[in-house]
């Protein structure tokens, strides 16, 4: 199955539109072009287009609707709609003007900011719990610009299933106790465990299922957040350096 | 609303390409089955040499319907095709990447894997 074929339509609180599977082109169905395209379809496709009706108003349902059945339709009864909804975007544009209006419950740059940040705090804090418990890989990804969904994934390779649980129980002690969050998502270990915290997403994979999904390909275009414990040198490298020095001197 | 013997596209890289529903799982004389829900199905098409074959019964994760789905806020989606993922018991994707659009129901159903390997949710 090709991507670009799937069709689907969405048929909003005000006027239908419809997307092709790329989403690239939105039509809007609001001018009058598209309703003389529904002449056509009218009697045929009148069941289908029962939604796209409903969230139309009252009175140009009923205009549409005699149209519809009535047999000495003419283009008259149209060109009334027409002017009914010309009239009223001229008095809306009259009052308002040609200017696009914010909506007023939208949060301004500096608060989205300060969430953003809330959760990358939040994100590193798991990262750190998750590294305590030898998680090996951790890579905590900001996904914001590329999902809306979501704004930090992290991902990490547990090697046994009893490490991934003992990663995620601590995960969500940590996170329960300092944020009050509780994640969906898996319960049991999983060979791919997900803990879900709305924000934040949490991927622990086995080894061969982290090379199987490659989560990290598919979102390469991420950016990648530079830990805390990263330069700090593994456990084990610090052994060997203490013994190498021992042997030289 | 995918009933026993709907047919069904595979929308993943899991190598089937077909597949057919016997079942739907929830209660015990289920009816339809809608986006979010597993069904039981049977590969009625597969695509050579892969892992999956042609007549195994699998289970899937419906991911898109012609039956239009409602939102709370009067949002209605409907899509062209009937689609689904298929998983294995523990709820992992049998794919790697999902195809086409999905819906972010799914996220609250607890198939966030599914959401997370699809290249676009609406």
């Amino acid at each position: 199955m090709i991507p670009s074929s799937t069709l689907l339509s969405l048929a909003g609180a005000f006027a239908p539109v419809s997307f092709s599977g790329e989403m690239g082109h939105p039509q809007t169905n609001s001018s009058s072009k598209p309703r003389k395209v529904f002449t056509s379809f009218c009697k045929k496709a009148l069941p289908l287009q029962r939604h796209s009706i409903n969230s139309l108003n009252l009175k140009r349902r009923n205009s549409l609707l005699s149209f519809a059945f009535g047999k000495e339709a003419n283009d008259n009864s149209f060109s009334d709609v027409g002017e009914d909804t010309d009239d009223m975007y001229d008095e809306l544009l009259s009052n308002y003007g040609q200017v696009v209006y914010k909506r007023k419950d939208q949060k301004p740059a500096s608060a989205e900011i300060d969430d953003d940040s809330e959760s990358l705090s939040f994100a590193v804090e798991l990262a750190t719990v998750a590294s305590e418990v030898k998680a090996g890989d951790i890579k905590v990804l900001f996904v914001k610009p590329l999902v809306y969904w979501t704004r930090f994934f992290i991902i990490a390779t547990a090697f046994s299933r009893p490490q991934i649980d003992a990663i995620g129980s601590r995960i969500r002690d940590r996170a329960e106790k300092k944020y009050g969050k509780i994640p969906n998502g898996d319960l049991k270990p999983n060979s791919w465990t997900l803990l879900d915290f709305g924000d934040v997403v949490v991927h622990l994979f086995l080894p061969p299922q982290r090379a199987f999904y490659n989560l990290e390909e598919f979102y390469g275009n991420a950016t990648s957040v530079e830990l805390p414990f990263e330069n700090q040198p593994p456990f084990r490298n610090e052994g060997a350096y203490g013994f190498s020095d021992d042997a030289e001197s | 609303m995918i009933q026993p013997q709907t047919h069904l596209n595979v929308a993943d890289n899991s190598g089937a390409r077909e597949l057919m529903c016997i079942r739907v799982i929830g209660a015990s004389n289920r009816r339809y089955a809608h986006i979010g829900d597993v069904i039981v199905a049977v590969i009625k098409e597969a695509v050579p040499n892969t892992p999956l074959e042609r007549s195994e019964v699998i289970r899937a994760v419906i991911v898109r319907t012609c039956k239009e789905l409602k939102r709370d806020n009067g949002m209605i989606i409907r899509y062209d095709d009937n689609a689904a993922v298929v998983i294995d018991q523990e709820g992992n994707p049998k794919g790697t990447r999902i195809f086409g659009a999905i819906a972010r129901e799914l996220r609250q159903l607890n198939f966030t894997k599914i959401v997370s390997l699809a290249p676009e949710v609406l």
